[in-house]
């Protein structure tokens, strides 16, 4: 078994890793090759050293600064609401009654809606004009006109309307995580806590919550990532605007390219991008994964 | 034993939280109404959607709107095949996310066994390579990737996205595959190569047959990911390969007025996949829940 092994591993790996190597590998390192240079994506023979310019310009520019300002207040508010509204939902649906499981399930469904749908489902709702979500709140009497906000015309409430429809979606993969988490908790260790007489709140917090913690890490990391490169919810909804009110790293990155033709600049960004999440997130990976640890 | 991680998934009827958390029926009660409450909070959003495609045309967008469609009606549904080529649309979704998920699942898989087989800390650190591709923003990896792609004059086509897809997903597959091969005994391939299979034969013979669950739940993953792909799309499709997500976001610049065929191609592009996943969603269930809460 033990012959050959690192032969045979790679033979294995091989195909796999040409893809990789090709298509993820190579493009990261044309990434920051490319975030040096100035570069016009019309004419791509225009090629000039800048050394660091590009990324003076990037963390002096105060859109920049912005973007990445939203950025962190969109993973912060959005992962914040996600995780209690995900605890609590998991808490509920994890006693057994007639038709938990047919409501955890139809909570499930909605994971594979694409993010394109839910920016539609939300653009449509929040519309100041026919939208469902001001009449709703005229008629319970909390607004006294149906087009008195704007939610995604008003710079003040853009990005937060953009956080609501990220909420509604990825609120269930939290929900699920968690509640696999909590039937993972031993029996015994509520049956030994009855037995001393603790009652629902001591159960929660000295065993449920703490029993979570480690399931919670993983959840929340994962959400975070996932919410930092969000895109298409918030280019369906605003675009990043109006202004720049919405705008996060990734669509201000995308008009840089596409709009602007910046390779050169939208390369700087993307970098310092994926710097600031490699050292956020590296404090969770060290905590959860070591390289022995999968075969001890 | 192979299917271990399938069935550890959620238990079915946790007695013992009923017992020990809720004892009398108020409560009960009252946590069903909570959780009814929520789910509609959850759905809602959707069946409005739902509703609102099947009505007529000129009632999507209607103030004040209307929560149910004054008469069912499929106009919208008609009427979205008259603005945009919708259906190529979808075509090419399902071309590129079933190729893509072809390509990646088999190799993801291949590489998997490898890891899970033959080495310890190199696999591992593989396995930390993808951990890190996934930290990396979607947006920043598509800016060299157009180059590349614009470099091979694939800009457009199938074949682009297909890439693409695949290399995107290979990582995923992997790294949700290793968990299913770590759960099938070292005997069952080693008992194979005693009776004269390859390692290659091992592999196709024995091992993926019965990871068979391992590999449905991997396939549903990275089929969502190129399926609901908007992104890579956008900014590598213009005409020939655009797809369905590209595709329904038109309606929004393009139809700003009549916005109910975009509520219908919503639909068409997502009431399958829910359905869909209701029914699969056991697997759904252990494929998210594998990678966080195994150990």
């Amino acid at each position: 078994m033990r012959l050959k092994n690192g032969a045979l591993s790679t033979i294995f790996f091989f195909p796999a890793g040409i893809f990789m190597l090709v298509f993820l590998v190579y493009p990261i390192f044309l990434l920051i090759r490319d975030s040096f240079y100035k570069i016009d994506i019309i004419n791509p023979s225009l090629r000039e050293f800048v050394g660091f310019a590009n990324y003076t310009n990037s963390l002096t520019s105060e859109r920049f600064l912005k973007a990445l300002w939203n950025t962190v207040v969109y993973i912060g508010v959005a992962v914040g609401f996600e995780f209690i509204l995900g605890l609590i939902l998991a808490l509920l649906l994890s006693n057994a009654f007639k038709g938990s499981q047919f409501i955890r399930t139809l909570l499930l469904s909605p994971l594979m809606l694409a993010p394109l749908v839910t920016g539609i489902i939300w653009k449509f709702m929040l519309n100041d004009q026919f939208g469902i979500v001001n009449w709703g709140l005229y008629k319970l009497g909390i607004l006294s006109d149906p087009h008195q906000i704007l939610w995604l015309s008003d710079s003040r409430f853009a990005l937060y309307s953009t956080i609501i429809a990220d909420i509604w979606l990825t609120t269930p993969f939290i929900m699920l995580v968690l509640l696999a988490g909590i039937k993972g908790i031993p029996i015994s260790l509520y049956e030994s806590a009855d037995m001393d007489g603790a009652n629902k709140w001591h159960k929660f917090r000295y065993i449920t919550f703490p029993s979570l913690i480690p399931v919670a890490t993983v959840a929340l990391l994962i959400r975070m990532i996932d919410a930092a490169r969000t895109f298409d919810i918030v280019w369906v909804l605003t675009q990043g605007g109006p202004g720049f009110s919405s705008e996060l790293l990734s669509t201000y990155m995308y008009k840089t390219l596409t709009r602007y033709g910046e390779v050169g600049q939208s390369s700087a960004m993307a970098v310092i991008f994926i710097i600031i999440l490699l050292v956020l997130s590296s404090f969770f990976i060290t905590k959860m994964w070591s390289p022995r640890r999968r075969h001890s | 034993m192979a299917h271990a991680p399938i069935k550890e998934t959620i238990v079915e009827k946790p007695v013992w939280l009923t017992s020990f958390y809720f004892r009398h029926k108020i409560w009960t009660l009252i946590v069903l109404v909570v959780t009814c409450l929520l789910a509609l909070l959850f759905l809602g959003p959707y069946l409005y959607l739902l509703l609102t495609s099947l009505k007529p045309s000129a009632e999507a967008v209607t103030a004040p709107p209307t929560l149910w469609p004054s008469k069912f009606s499929i106009e919208n549904y008609r009427k979205m095949f008259e603005y945009l080529p919708i259906g190529k649309y979808f075509f090419n979704s399902l071309i590129t996310a079933g190729a893509s998920t072809i390509l990646s699942v088999f190799f993801g898989a291949m590489a998997a066994y490898g890891i899970s087989r033959f080495s310890s800390i190199t696999g591992s650190y593989f396995l930390l390579f993808t951990l890190v591709i996934r930290m990396v923003p979607m947006i920043s990896i598509a800016i060299p990737m157009y180059m590349i792609v614009k470099s091979m004059g694939l800009i457009d086509t199938h074949f682009a996205l297909i890439l693409v897809y695949t290399s995107l997903n290979v990582p995923f597959a992997i790294w949700l595959m290793i968990g299913f091969f770590d759960s099938v005994p070292k005997e069952f391939d080693e008992a194979a190569r005693v009776d004269g299979c390859s390692w290659i034969g091992a592999f196709i013979r024995i091992i993926l047959p019965v990871s068979l669950p391992g590999l449905a739940t991997t396939a549903i993953f990275t089929f969502m990911l190129a399926w609901n792909d908007f992104l890579f799309s956008l900014l590598m499709t213009s005409t020939n390969a655009k797809t369905a997500t590209v595709g329904i976001s038109e309606f929004l610049t393009a139809y700003n007025l009549d916005l109910g065929p975009m509520t219908a191609a919503a639909i068409s592009f997502s009431l399958p996949v829910m359905i869909f996943s209701f029914f699969v969603q056991r697997y759904i269930v252990s494929g998210m829940t594998l990678g966080a809460v195994k150990e």
